[in-house]
């Protein structure tokens, strides 16, 4: 865990409970960053490093639950912990619906907080790795030669060398060769991983 | 006794002609002037004056015959048989009768005076012959039958203008005398000539002496005597009957001049009567029409559909309509006097000194009360009285109609307790938001403490704690601990319970209070509050809990407003200041403001612009001002809302 590297983010309008939470959250070796609004959040620059969000419900301009439904609609997928003097069921089956980690009822125990920023933060680290494969893969995939990318959906799909090459209309050994090179391009060592890889890509096995 | 081959040859004395058409003429005058005697004669009187004229005229007729007769001479002797000539003086008074009554005749038509004429013409004719037939002469007479039938029409004839003469002028008048002697002399010539006519018809014989038994000879004295004898009865018959006319035509111009006046009067009396008759008629249709027209005003009064009465000054009822009797089933004895309070209101609205008083200021009055139905039930009616007044202003009478309000008084009620209901549901509903309010401002505090305390024992077990950072994290759990408590004080006041407390309350100490619960709410809200609060304003009497509601009411309306406005300047003013009516809140935003149309709508129960809203909280915020003795308005500025109240100063401060 590179925990140094985390940032909690908190927007609470009561300067009180900011200073108490960054307290105990700087206490287990997080950073923490303070905002007495949702509007000075985004007006801040964040570092892009695994972070959280730890958002109270009810601010001064647009709520916590408004907030939450802007960031998904900016494609921005931080992983957000709701505090709430006085939340209601509604309030929180909308609030997991859209994808919160926690809703806490102030006061809150502290270790419900701290656990809730540590799945956020693996959440937010799970999610940044998958982004980081996905873009290594693609990367892999652009390295192939057009003759190469036509014949992977193929070799996915299932399909033998000699199918192959009726499908794209040239020799089995030819469509050998490009298959061995596909497979070392990709790094993969199996049918089955290759099949996966491709997936990750969004690359089904059928043909394009 | 004479041959009879010559005829014996008779001669005239001419005086004595001349006196015969004197008698003539006068014996003329005579009948005249008896006619109009014997015209204006009538009842018993009329016989006489009938009779006498009628001897006067005869013998005058006879006499003027006698006395032509008398002036022939013959060569013999002549003697006059006497019966005869009493007879043909009797035959001369009846030809007179008959002219004179023909003559006085109201009418005289032609038939009379024809009929008349012949009788009279052959009366005298009569008479004529008579006198020759009383002749007692040495010779026998001969007549001449054209001569006899001329004098004989000629007497008619003359009869018929002497008829015709005497009858124009019966009459009184200026010339009567003049006219009748010229008619006189007319007439007495007339008969003069038919007498010489007749005498002319005769022609003498000689003859044997006459049988002379009961013959009389006349002497020229006795001639004389009856020529004067004559004129005298004639003469006294006129003037008789001159002087008894003039008595009577003076009577009857008397008799008619009181005729007259006594038409006269009757006629008036008659058109006095005729003026009275009309006016009684007048009057009794005038008073038939007041008859109907107040039987017509009874009909409405007593059905038009409301109860209607009449009461004296001191308000004892003199008048119920029908409506009125039969809604309370009084009669009509029982309703009057006072009987209209005591057997028919409610016996708590039989407030008897109240009503005697509205009555006695002469004032117009309504007053409510219950009455009771024929059936026994009661219902609410309005009472309205207006006095009639004279010249001098004092009340003669009053008049009222009462008017069924129960329907009004039932659904005031149900207002009422809808209000009250819809304040509870307000006050309870606000109370929820409180109370939501009242956990956030709680649990923030809160949320800190029991982070910092969190962070502290951490640190207390950690090898190695952070000391400096462990004193601040104590310290801010002091300080929420405090600020948690003031929180819990103020919602500790704001919520006490119990009955509407006026004490003196500081009305800027509220307002501070109030902010200080909106606090959250306003910066939630991103409003940009400003108080502008005067100093040292003087206390008043107020329940401060109902007091802070009202404000409460007013921000939170201030801030709706705000959010909903475009330029979301976020402005709002809360004002405080001294009046000469006492002290005065303003609670100002700058939002799309109040039409001014809505202006006192806003205070109007479930009236809202809201979404959401249920139209209470302005109306139960005025009741509660009102319940101080102040008021609340909708003060009209620029810009925004001003909402402004005012509470009157603590006197016994």
């Amino acid at each position: 865990m590179t925990e140094t590297a985390s940032i909690v983010f908190v927007v609470d309008d009561d300067p009180s409970v900011r200073r108490a939470i960054k307290r105990l959250v700087e206490s287990v070796g997080l950073h923490v960053e303070l905002f007495g609004s949702a509007a000075e959040f985004m007006d801040s620059s964040r570092p892009n490093v695994v972070s959280c969000l730890v958002l109270d419900i009810r601010l001064p301009g647009i709520s916590g639950l408004h907030f939450q439904r802007e960031l998904i609609k900016a494609k921005n997928e931080i992983p957000t912990i709701f505090i709430t003097a006085h939340g209601d069921i509604p309030m929180t089956v909308r609030a997991m619906k859209a994808g919160a980690v926690e809703f806490l009822t102030k006061p809150f125990r502290d270790q419900d907080l701290l656990d809730a920023i540590q799945v956020a933060l693996e959440r937010d680290r799970a999610r940044r790795q998958r982004y980081a494969d996905v873009a290594l893969l693609r990367e892999r995939l652009d390295s192939l030669t057009p003759r190469e990318r036509e014949v992977l959906p193929l070799v996915v799909s299932g399909l033998l060398n000699k199918q192959v090459a009726a499908e794209i209309g040239t020799t089995e050994g030819t469509i050998k060769v490009h298959r061995s090179q596909l497979m070392r391009k990709m790094g993969a060592d199996s049918l089955p991983e290759l099949v996966r890889i491709a997936e990750k890509v969004g690359i089904s096995g059928s043909k394009q | 006794m004479i041959s009879a081959n010559a005829a014996l040859h008779g001669s005239y004395d001419y005086s004595e002609v001349a006196r015969s058409v004197l008698i003539a003429i006068a014996a003329s005058y005579g009948a005249l002037n008896l006619t109009g005697r014997v015209t204006t004669a009538s009842g018993r009187v009329r016989l006489p004056w009938l009779s006498g004229g009628a001897v006067a005229m005869g013998i005058g007729i006879w006499a003027m015959h006698l006395k032509a007769m008398l002036a022939f001479q013959l060569p013999v002797s002549v003697a006059y048989h006497w019966p005869t000539t009493l007879v043909a003086f009797l035959v001369a008074i009846l030809a007179s009768a008959i002219a004179l009554f023909f003559a006085s005749r109201q009418k005289m038509g032609r038939l009379e005076a024809v009929t008349g004429s012949i009788f009279m013409g052959a009366g005298i004719a009569g008479l004529h012959y008579l006198l020759m037939a009383a002749m007692r002469l040495p010779a026998t007479i001969g007549y001449s039958p054209l001569l006899v039938a001329c004098s004989i029409l000629l007497a008619v004839l003359f009869s018929l203008i002497a008829l015709l003469l005497a009858f124009g002028l019966r009459e009184e008048t200026r010339w009567t005398i003049q006219r009748r002697a010229g008619s006189a002399i007319v007439m007495g010539t007339a008969i003069s000539a038919m007498h010489y006519t007749g005498m002319a018809a005769a022609s003498f014989f000689p003859s044997s002496p006459p049988d002379l038994s009961h013959a009389v000879n006349v002497s020229p004295v006795a001639n004389n005597g009856i020529a004067i004898v004559t004129l005298i009865v004639i003469l006294a018959a006129v003037m008789t009957s001159s002087v008894d006319r003039r008595a009577s035509v003076e009577i009857q111009r008397l008799n008619k001049d009181l005729e007259r006046r006594v038409a006269e009067r009757t006629r008036q009396l008659e058109a006095v009567n005729q003026k009275l008759r009309n006016e009684i008629a007048e009057r009794e249709r005038a008073e038939e029409g007041v008859r109907r027209s107040e039987d017509r005003l009874r009909l409405v009064i007593d059905t038009l559909p409301a109860l209607v009465w009449s009461k004296l000054p001191d308000g004892s009822a003199d008048f119920l309509n029908q409506r009125f009797r039969e809604y309370t089933g009084l009669s009509v004895d029982e309703g009057l006097g006072w009987g209209w309070m005591r057997k028919a209101f409610h016996p708590e609205d039989q407030t008897e000194e109240e009503w005697r008083a509205a009555f006695a200021a002469g004032q117009p009055f309504e007053k409510e009360a219950r009455m009771r139905r024929a059936d026994g039930a009661y219902r609410w009616f309005m009472h309205r009285a207006v006095p009639l007044r004279d010249e001098l202003g004092n009340v003669v009478k009053w008049y009222g109609i009462t008017t069924d309000i129960e329907e009004r008084k039932r659904s005031e009620t149900a207002l009422q307790e809808a209000r009250d209901r819809l304040a509870h549901v307000t006050r309870t509903h606000a109370m929820g938001e409180l109370a939501a309010a009242i956990a956030h401002e709680i649990n923030q505090p809160l949320t800190a403490i029991v982070t910092n305390a969190n962070f502290s024992l951490r640190q207390l077990i950690s090898s190695s704690p952070n000391l400096a950072e462990l004193q601040t994290a104590i310290t801010e759990i002091v300080n929420d601990g405090t600020r948690a408590s003031a929180v819990i004080s103020r919602i500790r006041a704001l919520l006490m319970k119990g009955a509407l407390s006026r004490v003196q309350v500081d009305i800027n100490e509220i307002v501070e209070d109030v902010i200080s619960l909106l606090r959250n709410e306003l910066t939630r809200n991103r409003v940009n509050l400003r108080t502008e609060l005067a100093s040292n304003l003087p206390r008043v009497l107020g329940d401060s809990v109902q007091l802070q509601q009202v404000l409460i009411n007013l921000i939170m309306n201030a801030i709706e407003a705000i959010r909903f406005s475009a330029e979301h300047s976020g402005r709002l003013v809360i004002r405080s200041g001294r009046s000469a009516d006492g002290v005065w809140v303003q609670v100002q935003d700058y939002g799309p403001g109040i039409e001014p149309e809505l202006a006192e709508l806003v205070f109007e129960p479930f009236f809202t612009t809201k979404v959401e809203g249920i139209g209470m909280g302005l109306s139960i915020s005025r009741s509660i001002i009102e319940s101080h003795g102040g008021q609340l308005s909708l003060v009209s500025s620029r810009q925004g809302a001003l909402f402004e109240f005012v509470l009157t100063v603590a006197t016994n401060d």
